[in-house]
């Protein structure tokens, strides 16, 4: 008795995760609360929040994690909820298909005949055992090998394409499952994490967002060389960064990376995300005669370093912009002249004639700096992801074969009749793309007529 | 010069959209035919400045939203097109014209001169996952056109009211094999679209998904299309409700192209860089 009633609880339960009415709400519900994620900022520090929202609200939306919602117990819960009934629909319903598909109906009784839409009569003369060749042939050219079978002194032909078809959703389904593992498998023994080496330094240690805090790699990675390059414009093209890997205190790995074009060691990648500068040093600053454009005096400043000229004044570099709205590297220099008011103004390496229009006996040439910029690196390791990938291949494969494909079936029943005549039923069916198959079974019906 | 050839698209368009609506009024063949010759002229002009544009630009030139609006409105007339060439269904062009021609007019307020392109898109798969994206969402446009006039012209058969318009709008079931055909073509576009962005994100930055509004929204439009493609493979959701999830469906696919770059600024950043 109690065994009884808790099968029945089990079998509701089970049918409850694996059915339909349940995938939908669970669809709709995963779309609908993914969108608060991408209202509210993810995963800012408090004082971001504190610009936006009121300390009461800042703890409600904290409390429902709100804050990094696609790692929120009650997300991940949806998404569980999400693979259960994935699983359970699969695998409720696959043994059905695999019988379907192993093993097909290749008789059509009377029931079928009535409830396909696609039958047709005729009756032609001849021994059944006469025509059995003739329309297996026939219907081999026309559509597929069929598959005999005698029913007492009936015959039947079955014949059928895309069986395989039926399996494109089972697939798709799998499919997700199999990027869900990837993504858990990532997040377990992967981290993500964030580097600046400044030009000439090294790192061997990242530290990385999550619990895993600093992650020591095993080998170290020192940046060359780090530079920019721009269009003519003075728009950024590219960012470059010279990494030298070293293990064992020798280099065993050097390349340039850009963005679009990462370095990888031992399952680890580096991808450049940004870049700062860490100092100046050594500022070419020209001082040329305005009349002819000689050279008076070619400066070699530190940032800030007061350096003084004969004729001209005190000159120092206070402020530098690798790109100044869209013009280029631009140095800003303070003047200080023998007599009257300092003076500061920016000056172009791309438009060394720019300081001309102060007209003074004398211009500024800003002629080049040796920044020391760091690079910013994005370093992942992710040993799930080729899981993920697994699973988008079978995904796309799974959804072009349910989509498109089309299991269609095909019988033909030769019955013995009275006066030495056959009766043909000709019955169809397919499971997708059913107007397609219309006409490729007038198709049929034409070529076996001619039979 | 690509961006004439964009103006005299637009104006083709804006013909075709005349010439259909004037089919709707005054139920005249000559319009439909006028129409359908407007686009297709105003498609091969269009896809001519594309192409100007791409070797002019030397890249494939859908980074901005001037570029994209204008790729997006191309997609939506060549799907039309072909829809159109299959089902005959003329009073679609007076739903799919306008939208290709109000997407295009947005581009004359933005400016139009061929940038140079961030490091973050020099990337091959830049046309690939652009391409396979805005083809999908031009499917999901011609899907809501064909949601829109199912619920007009069920309204229209539920007053049991012959209006003029009626008698001009196709029969339930064409439309709503549209919607369905629109769904098989669209659908797994979609999914191949948000994989290759996945693929370009994992090689670009290192990590294929990091829940950024443009990607969250992406799946948002997944999951919608995906309960319509449950509810009409199994539930039987056909027509009436079909058609609604096709019109929100294309709200979503809005959203996440527009919406999320205007609506949710500073959130979304692929093209920028180092700050």
């Amino acid at each position: 008795m109690s065994k009884k009633s808790s099968e029945s609880f089990f079998e509701k339960v089970w049918k409850f995760f694996a059915s339909l009415r349940l995938a939908i709400p669970v669809l709709i519900i995963l779309a609908v609360a993914s969108i608060f994620g991408t209202i509210i900022e993810q995963n800012k520090p408090l004082e971001h929040y504190r610009r936006f929202y009121s300390e009461s609200t800042i703890k409600i939306l904290s409390k429902l994690g709100l804050f990094d919602m696609y790692h929120s117990w009650w997300f991940l819960l949806l998404l569980v909820l999400f693979a259960i009934n994935l699983t359970c629909c699969t695998v409720d319903r696959l043994p059905n298909v695999f019988k379907v598909v192993r093993n097909p109906k290749r008789t059509l009784d009377e029931g079928m005949e009535r409830s396909l839409s696609l039958v047709h009569r005729w009756r032609k003369k001849g021994k059944v055992e006469e025509l059995r060749e003739k329309f297996a042939s026939a219907l081999s050219q026309a559509f597929a090998k069929p598959v005999e079978t005698y029913n007492s002194d009936v015959l039947h032909l079955y014949a059928e394409r895309g069986a395989f078809s039926r399996f494109g959703v089972y697939i798709t389904h799998v499919s997700i499952l199999i990027v869900l593992v990837g993504a858990i498998i990532g997040n377990i023994w992967g981290f993500k994490g964030y580097v600046n080496i400044v030009e000439g330094d090294q790192i061997s240690r990242v530290q990385t967002r999550g619990s895993k805090g600093i992650v020591d790699l095993g080998f170290a990675v020192r940046c060359n060389d780090f530079r920019i390059e721009y269009y003519p414009n003075g728009t950024p093209k590219e960012y470059i960064s010279d990494l030298s890997v070293i293990e064992g205190g020798k280099e065993v790995l050097r390349k340039t990376i850009e963005v679009n074009d990462p370095l990888r060691y031992k399952g680890i990648w580096f991808y450049q995300s940004s870049y700062g500068t860490a100092g100046a040093t050594n500022i070419t600053v020209d001082v040329r005669k305005k009349e002819d454009g000689s050279l008076i005096k070619r400066l070699t400043l530190l940032p800030n370093q007061k350096v003084k000229v004969e004729g001209v004044g005190t000159i120092s570099a206070v402020d530098f912009d690798p790109n100044l709205q869209g013009f280029g590297p631009a140095l800003r220099v303070r003047v200080e002249g023998e007599s009257g008011q300092p003076l500061s103004f920016w000056i172009f390496k791309n438009f060394p004639d720019f300081d001309k229009r102060r007209g003074q006996p004398f211009y500024l040439v800003f002629s080049g700096i040796d920044e020391i910029y760091y690079t910013g690196l994005q370093v992942a390791k992710d040993p799930g992801v080729n899981i993920v990938w697994v699973g988008c291949v079978f995904m796309v494969l799974g959804i072009l074969v349910a989509f498109f494909g089309s299991h269609r079936r095909v019988w033909l029943k030769l019955v013995p009749q009275e006066g030495g005549r056959v009766e043909v039923v000709l019955a169809g069916a397919a499971n997708r793309n059913r107007l397609a198959f219309e006409k490729t079974f007038q198709r049929l019906k034409e070529e076996l007529s001619k039979v | 010069m690509n961006a004439f050839f964009l103006k005299l698209a637009a104006l083709f368009y804006l013909a075709g959209s005349l010439s259909y609506l004037a089919y709707v009024v005054f139920m005249s063949e000559k319009a439909v035919s006028a129409g359908r010759f407007s686009l297709l002229f105003g498609f091969g002009v269009h896809l001519v400045g594309f192409l100007m544009r791409y070797f002019e630009a030397g890249y494939t030139p859908i980074t901005n939203l001037f570029e994209s609006l204008s790729f997006f409105s191309l997609a939506v007339v060549g799907v039309f097109l072909v829809v159109e060439r299959r089902y005959r269904l003329k009073v679609l062009g007076a739903f799919v014209s306008p939208i290709a021609f109000i997407l295009i007019l947005f581009t004359a307020f933005l400016p139009s001169e061929i940038q140079t392109i961030p490091p973050a898109l020099q990337s091959y798969w830049l046309p690939i996952h652009a391409t396979l994206l805005f083809v999908g969402d031009a499917i999901f446009a011609v899907a809501f056109a064909a949601g829109i006039i199912y619920l007009i012209q069920e309204r229209q058969l539920k007053r049991k009211k012959l209006g003029p318009l009626m008698r001009r709008l196709p029969p339930l079931d064409v439309l709503d094999e549209i919607n369905h055909r629109c769904l098989t073509f669209g659908f797994p576009l979609l999914t191949v679209g948000i994989i290759t962005g996945a693929i370009w994100a994992e090689y670009a930055w290192g990590s294929y998904w990091s829940w950024d509004p443009k990607e969250t929204w992406s799946l948002i439009t997944w999951l919608l299309y995906a309960a319509l493609l449950h509810g009409r493979l199994t539930v039987g959701w056909r027509g009436r409700k079909a058609a609604i999830l096709a019109i929100v469906g294309f709200g979503a696919v809005l959203f996440t192209f527009l919406g999320v770059n205007l609506l949710l600024p500073g959130l979304h950043s692929y093209a920028s860089f180092g700050r």
